[in-house]
């Protein structure tokens, strides 16, 4: 009972919250800006062109509350940056680019996809593998990040050969969309 | 006479022989000397010991960082206040907006050229960041605090300078104070000599040196103090065929790197770029007057005008310098008279950068290290190594282990001789990076690093491994009724093994998230015994414990050695979902060019089931809220969620508490080096310690999303019986796989899942903020 009553303001704060604050839905991030030469690093401050309207939205589930991850401006340029560092195949340089995002938001089901994209460029399935099942352990409550985690999943589990495997996970990439 | 006469050819040719002969070895001794002196200065000039950094602080638009904190940041960086920043290591304040000029930086993947920086903090959050043309900025990184260097023991250390990094000033400064003819003479200077050998024979000793720039260069390299004739000899050949060989230039960059200037315990400061980290803490290229001029008094005897310890005697004599570089022109009187009326500037040996300051955690980037790298390239090849540790938690887990180790000394019943000794480590649970490690009460006395080595009994800490391989065996959830009663189980050797609660009483039936919370012994016996030793101890092993515990009842009750390190990296398995990530404290390594030649990349495991996980997380949440953690909440605000476990070893050997928040792991040990008893518990010794720590950093809640397969409910505390937010003993809600039947607490109805279910759900996400 006391328990409840000391919860109860807080609650109500948050519900509060939540019932103006719509977080917007996750855009991909966008494909990078014209390439520049090698030489050129790409400075920070690059920022991803403008992303490319979202697919039109479902009629969202009525239960559980959904809460779709977007990436912070900083998490942004750094995967736009990660994703520049992946096409001239410098491996390291990309996921130490998106390791610096996830140090800002470990929690971000988004992150860990795009570092377990970079470890399937390279040919590392198994930690893409278990970078798409830390995404999926994070994302229950966002069908979307949760749908490319499986997909994440599936993809890396299907360059093992592992295909029966890979089908069940692209079943659950299915399902939960 | 006669004979004289007589032999007086064979004399001349024995004379000219003896000479022919002497004249030979002289020129085969000058030749031995100009290989020995020119492969010196020319092959490997300087051993350079590797040189660690911390990791940079990262400014971003939203981060949690005040002007304040900020400011603390960048001095400790050695940046310089101005009114309006002009050149890198530079930053103007106003109010809640700061202006950088950020120092050139060559990172692992980029180099970072200076530019200008506009920060403006709102309250405890950066709220707008843009740099010189006004652009918005998303991220931008600081240069990264150097923490300090693998440098031989015994050995020297230095931070090498190139000569674009030298100001002009010092060059000359030196040519005023220790060589005036540097520029003309050729190695040796015979007015020099000759003067100060006038002095010497006056005083009967030698007081005063002649020696040459080349000849002190000589003089160091060969690291020999004798002051005889005849080394004096040696060292003035040398000093002449390094000037035959060498352009007067060359000379004056190896010496500014190569000549002693000061001393930190094991630790030779050699060269004034690593001098002017050690005594001021910035870059020699920052140095100002009288800075400059403080670096060049101390040549003449580092130990006798250690500023530290003879502030006067170091001030005078740099107010000596000055005087001298106005007489001869170098500056003008008035800087000169400017200068010296400034402070001497020293930063505290405890704040200093250039390191040896952390010497727990240079240990274990040391270790880590040696896996692929020689010792020799560690202390020589002049590696540029990136860590993972934060200055600011190191800070605040220094500060909260002293202040609480001297708060207990003084309380304590127990009296014992030696004061008590403690241990934190502190990792980013996520991605299992150390971002402090405090390994003793003087945290900057480098000797047994307790944090890797002090193997010490974990009592308790165990609890949570076992109850997760339970809860993976799927016979037990959070509510399932566990006997705390009598135990007696029969050794292999025949014993029989009683153990007992630490209240020496028997709390009966309870539910495994009592048992947890209030760390019960004979419950937590009996739960293992029933799941079975072999599956408890394969636990240990998948969730990151490198030898598997023996499969012995005792280890039930954390009979196990296990190191604070070894704690953490156990724990943050837990903290991080049941996906286990190899401890780090190395990001990556650099060769001297800045080519990457190692990176340590972020791996994660699945170790565990995360849905079990999830169960025994929350159960240590109860640990915290109803449980032998209780006290936290003492320091940690009552909306931020945290998880954790006392640990106590028998006779009271070793306090332990380990725990993690969304944000960070913290492990804390307090115990004697001599095990002998402290009299505290988990939760008297250490609990105090890790909520401090935790209260300090301002630590986010852990919040990880509740499975799909998991439902909440309410439980009676003391029971387990199904109960109502409103109803029952000590409600609390716990997580349970969906479909779960409890019974009920008979007042309390039975509708569990419906309406109570959700009730549980969102009195959950009220205080995660979900």
């Amino acid at each position: 009972m006391i328990t409840w009553q000391r919860k109860l303001p807080s609650l109500v704060a948050v519900l509060v919250v939540s019932a103006c604050a719509v977080p917007p839905p996750y855009r991909a991030p966008a494909p990078p800006a014209p390439v520049p030469p090698p030489t050129q690093e790409p400075p920070v401050e690059t920022r991803p062109a403008p992303a490319p309207e979202p697919p039109v939205e479902q009629p969202p589930p009525p239960a559980p509350v959904v809460r779709e991850p977007v990436l912070s401006a900083a998490s942004r340029a750094l995967v736009s940056q990660a994703q520049i560092q992946l096409q001239s195949k410098n491996y390291p340089v990309a996921a130490s680019s998106i390791e610096r995002a996830l140090r800002i938001e470990p929690d971000n089901p988004l992150l860990w996809i795009e570092l377990g994209k970079v470890r399937q460029a390279e040919g590392n399935y198994v930690q893409a593998e278990n970078m798409g099942r830390k995404a999926a352990s994070m994302s229950v409550n966002a069908p979307r990040a949760n749908s490319s985690a499986w997909t994440l999943i599936a993809e890396s589990l299907r360059a093992r050969g592992k295909n029966s495997e890979a089908q069940e996970a692209l079943l659950r990439a299915q399902g939960v969309r | 006479m006669r004979a004289l006469k007589k032999y007086r050819k064979q004399i001349f040719a024995g004379v000219a022989l003896a000479f022919g002969v002497a004249a030979i070895a002289f020129t085969v001794w000058v030749f031995t000397l100009d290989r020995k002196i020119t492969s010196q200065f020319e092959g490997r000039r300087w051993t350079l010991p590797a040189q660690v950094y911390a990791q940079p602080t990262e400014l971003y638009v939203g981060q949690t960082f005040s002007a304040e904190t900020l400011e603390q940041d960048l001095q400790r960086l050695g940046y310089q206040r101005v009114d309006k920043p002009q050149h890198p290591g530079s930053y103007s304040r106003k109010g809640t907006r700061i202006d950088l000029i950020n120092r050139r930086f060559q990172f692992w993947d980029a180099l970072q050229e200076p530019q200008l920086l506009t920060i403006k903090t709102n309250g405890n959050a950066v709220e707008d960041l843009r740099n010189g043309r006004n652009e918005e900025v998303p991220i931008f990184r600081l240069d990264p605090l150097l923490i300090g260097s693998i440098f031989p023991i015994h050995g020297e250390d230095r931070v090498v300078v190139t000569p674009e990094e030298v100001s002009q000033l010092l060059p000359s400064a030196l040519k005023v104070v220790e060589d005036r003819k540097f520029d003309t003479h050729w190695g040796v200077n015979p007015t020099a000599i000759m003067r100060a050998a006038f002095v010497n024979l006056r005083a009967g000793a030698i007081e005063q040196g002649g020696s040459t720039l080349t000849q002190q260069l000589v003089k160091s390299y060969f690291l020999d103090n004798r002051r005889t004739i005849g080394r004096k000899i040696e060292e003035a050949i040398m000093a002449m065929l390094l000037e035959v060989h060498f352009s007067k230039q060359d000379l004056m960059n190896a010496y500014i790197n190569e000549i002693y200037l000061g001393q930190d315990g094991q630790r030779a400061i050699h060269g004034f770029g690593l001098a002017s980290q050690f005594y001021f803490g910035k870059p020699l290229a920052e140095l100002q007057l009288h800075e400059v001029a403080l670096l060049v008094a101390i040549v003449r005897g580092p130990s006798y005008y250690d500023p530290r310890r003879h502030p006067q005697r170091a001030r005078e004599r740099r107010d000596m310098v000055l005087k001298l570089m106005a007489e001869h022109g170098v500056i003008a009187p008035d800087m000169a008279n400017k200068a010296a009326k400034r402070p001497l500037g020293i930063v505290s040996s405890g704040s200093q950068a250039g390191g040896g300051y952390y010497p727990a955690f240079l240990d274990l980037v040391r270790r880590t290290l040696r896996r692929d790298y020689r010792e020799e390239d560690l202390t020589e090849a002049g590696l540029r190594i990136f860590s993972t540790l934060d200055p600011t938690v190191q800070t605040q887990a220094e500060k909260a282990l002293t202040q609480e180790l001297d708060r207990l000394d003084k309380t304590r019943k127990t009296k014992s001789k030696a004061p008590l000794e403690g241990v934190v480590v502190v990792t980013a649970p996520q991605n299992g990076e150390v971002i402090a490690m405090v390994g003793g009460r003087q945290a900057s006395f480098a000797g047994f690093n307790r944090a890797l080595d002090a193997k010490r009994s974990i009592g308790s800490l165990v609890k949570p491994v076992i109850y997760l391989a339970a809860i993976e065996s799927g016979q037990f959830n959070a509510a399932s009724i566990v006997e705390d009663g009598p135990v007696s189980v029969k050794l292999a050797n025949g014993q029989l093994w009683e153990p007992k609660n630490i209240s020496e009483q028997y709390y009966g039936p309870v539910p495994l998230v009592r048992a947890l919370a209030q760390s019960m012994n004979l419950a937590t016996v009996n739960l293992g015994m029933s799941v079975g030793l072999p599956k408890v101890t394969r636990e240990f092993v998948a969730l990151g414990l490198e030898k598997e515990p023996p499969q012995l009842p005792s280890v039930l009750l954390g009979s196990l050695d296990v190191s604070p390190l070894e704690v953490a990296q156990l724990y943050n398995a837990f903290a991080n979902g049941g996906f286990s990530t190899p401890l780090r404290a190395v990001r990556s390594v650099l060769d001297t060019e800045g080519k990457p030649l190692k990176s340590f990349a972020l791996e994660v495991t699945p170790v565990a089931s995360p849905d079990a996980v999830y169960q025994v997380n929350r159960m240590m949440v109860e640990v915290i809220e109803h449980g032998s953690g209780r006290g936290a909440r003492a320091q940690i605000p009552p909306d931020v969620v945290v998880a954790g476990k006392s640990g106590t070893s028998s006779d009271y050997r070793d306090s332990w508490f380990a725990g993690f928040s969304g944000s960070h792991l913290a492990v804390v040990w307090i115990g004697h080096d001599d095990n002998s008893p402290t009299g505290l518990t988990g939760s008297s010794g250490s609990l105090p310690v890790w909520s401090r720590l935790m209260a300090n950093l301002g630590t986010t809640s852990w919040s990880a999303p509740l499975p799909e397969s998991l439902e909440e409910t309410w439980i009676e505390f003391p029971t387990g019986l199904g109960a109502r937010p409103d109803c029952g003993e000590e409600p609390i809600a716990i997580a349970v796989p969906k479909g779960t039947e409890l019974p009920m607490q008979p007042s309390c109805g039975t509708n569990v899942f419906g309406e109570f279910g959700e009730k549980a759900k969102e009195w959950w996400r009220g205080i995660t903020r979900q």
